[in-house]
């Protein structure tokens, strides 16, 4: 039955083509016999006003009067300059001849606007008919029968090709909200605790579009590359991803966020590299059915070391991820105790203080407010890659404390997921990872004292995190007092 | 069971059918509605064109009977008037019209179905 329908609807398409055709015809038919007709009410128009104006001429004309239809007589015709003139609707008006031929310039405007209109339609549906055929032509050109073919570009990633639309690449994510709000559902018959996620979720939305406009106009401001238009697109992507895995608590919201990242990520190869390492990490977290992915902040890491001078994208993308990162820590602190990317547990809201702690000169100081951006000092700086790079170590250094890494993962690159990665077991894939990103720069080494091996030309950005993820043990108590701040260090790594 | 769906989907036919008629009745009615107030639009016009020394007749009839010119306008502007309101009258109307016959397609439509499912079904027992 089902074959049998799809075989009535082929044959039904080209008859549809054919009647639509045939209507096509139609119209256009009728189109021109009226304006046949208004054309020559347009003629008479213009005899009778040649007759108006030679009629004046004389007192009185010797004409043969017409006497019922077969019939003529002979008559004089009077009064030359007196004429009742027909207005429309049973009403006349007694004019002289000029009079009447102000009338009859009225009326021949009116017809004239007709004759354009009627002309439009005719030209519009002639385009019609003419597009069904071509139509028809294409669609018999699937066949192999056509002249005209169909030239197809599969576009992997859109965000390339907008460059300023990022708004585009939120669509897709605005899908997974329903998603959210039914797997939440389901969680919550599975007995887990959530309170008001739809509310919760809406709350996140609304703030991630806040930061994308205003990563938006950065991004206007700072763009100078393609590139890294393209990497703060998918940077953005990503934020936008993270939050929205804010709001949800639940592995299976994370990760099905997560699994629009990679569909709309840029198509730079490396790109798309660490979101499957996210992937794959991310797997081992989650215990549910849908084997999505939960993913943060993967190409951060690659925007920031590449090093072009003063390179200010990946700042103010950081910035802001920090600030996602606060409030989905702080919601998921609220909601719930669990945050899924973490492998250190939440269980009261303090402990999401404990994670956003500042270097500040070589000190541990908390920080005041989570949502504020870091100061200067401690930022991630346009000028200095290295204090990103140091403040990652801070981070290091913070994380290997307090056992809470979600600042490092979203502050800095993906050195710090794969510093925590690393502990996790993933450390192998994540150097396979990151040496696929050698193009990465990484600038300076902000403590060349205290870690001597990480004092590498730039190329060793991947390496560095490897290295430290190893040293991070016995590193942990060192790094602490051989703080200095970022400025120092970069003139230290400078010379 | 096929029988009874048979008359059902009878009688919504005609009742669409009818429907129907009515709407064609009503669209042709707005059009020469439409017309009339072209008409009256250039009436209107071009007793703007005239002045007062020109007499205006109105047409009852076999007679001509001679009008003043400003007692002309001021019954084609009424006449306008009463034209529009006769239009939209009309329109909503045609809405209203427009509604139910899309109700009673859709009934049609849902009927078609079970009368063919019945249809189907008797076969498939045979």
């Amino acid at each position: 039955m089902a074959a049998a329908g799809n075989a009535k609807r082929c044959n039904d398409l080209p008859r549809g083509v054919e009647r639509l055709k045939e209507e096509h015809r139609k119209v256009v038919k009728d189109c021109r016999s009226k304006i046949e007709h208004w054309k020559k009410v347009e003629k008479d128009y213009e005899s009778l006003q040649e007759r108006l104006k030679t009629l004046p001429d004389k007192l009185s004309y010797d004409i043969m009067v017409p006497f019922g239809p077969l019939a003529f007589m002979p008559g004089k015709l009077v009064h030359t300059n007196e004429l009742t003139v027909l207005l429309g609707d049973n009403w006349f008006a007694k004019c002289s001849a000029k009079q009447a031929d102000a009338l009859v310039e009225h009326r021949k405007t009116h017809v004239n606007k007709t004759l354009d209109d009627l002309q439009k339609v005719m030209k519009n549906f002639q385009n019609r008919a003419d597009f069904t055929d071509d139509l028809e032509k294409l669609s018999s050109a699937t066949d192999g029968t056509g002249d005209f073919v169909d030239i197809r570009e599969e576009v992997v990633n859109e965000e390339e090709v907008t460059k300023g639309k990022h708004r585009l690449a939120l669509k897709p994510n605005s899908k997974p909200k329903q998603e959210y709000l039914l797997e939440l559902q389901q969680v919550k018959d599975d007995g887990e605790v959530k309170k008001g996620p739809s509310e919760e979720e809406l709350w996140a939305r609304l703030d991630e579009l806040e930061l994308q406009e205003e990563m938006q106009d950065e991004r206007y401001r700072l763009d100078s590359t393609d590139t890294n238009g393209e990497d703060t697109t998918s940077s953005s992507s990503e934020e936008e991803k993270e939050a929205d895995c804010s709001n949800s608590v639940q592995l299976n919201g994370h990760q099905e966020e997560n699994g629009w990242g990679p569909t709309s990520q840029t198509n730079s190869s490396i790109v798309p590299q660490p979101e499957v390492d996210e992937e794959n990490e991310c797997e081992e977290e989650t215990g549910n059915s849908l084997p999505t992915i939960y993913f943060s902040h993967t190409v951060e890491p690659k925007k920031v070391r590449i090093n072009t001078g003063k390179n200010t994208t990946l700042k103010f993308s950081e910035r802001k991820e920090q600030k996602e990162q606060a409030k989905r820590k702080k919601k998921s602190g609220k909601s719930n105790g669990h945050s899924p990317h973490e492998s250190y547990k939440f269980t009261t809201p303090a402990d999401i203080y404990r994670v956003f702690v500042d270097l500040v000169n070589g000190e541990l100081m908390p920080r005041k407010s989570i949502l504020k951006s870091r100061s200067r000092e401690n930022s991630v700086c346009s000028d200095t890659s290295e204090s990103s790079t140091a403040d990652f170590e801070e981070r290091r250094a913070a994380f290997g404390r307090t056992m809470s890494h979600d600042e490092a993962t979203h502050s800095d690159t993906s050195d710090g997921i794969t510093e925590e990665e690393s502990p996790t077991g993933m450390s192998p894939r994540s150097n396979g990872h990151f040496e696929a990103f050698t193009g990465t720069v990484i600038e300076k080494d902000p403590m060349p004292s205290s870690i001597p091996h990480l004092t590498i030309a730039p190329p060793a950005l991947p390496t560095i995190p490897e290295r430290k993820l190893e040293e991070l043990g016995p590193e942990v108590p060192q790094e602490p007092p051989k703080r200095m701040s970022k400025f120092k260090a970069t003139r230290l790594q400078q010379k | 069971m096929a029988e009874v769906i048979q008359k059902k989907l009878q009688a919504e036919l005609e009742k669409y059918q009818q429907l129907q008629k009515d709407v064609s009745k009503s669209m042709t009615a707005r059009q020469k509605l439409e017309a009339q107030f072209t008409e009256n639009n250039i009436v209107k016009e071009e007793l703007g064109l005239l002045d007062s020394q020109n007499t205006v007749y109105k047409l009852i009839g076999p007679v001509l009977v001679k009008q003043d010119l400003d007692e002309a306008k001021a019954t084609v502007a009424k006449r306008l008037e009463y034209i529009n309101g006769e239009i939209q009258r009309y329109e909503t109307l045609l809405k209203d019209m427009e509604k139910k016959s899309e109700q009673h397609r859709e009934v049609l439509s849902s009927l078609q179905q079970e009368y063919q499912r019945a249809q189907g079904l008797p076969a498939g027992k045979v």
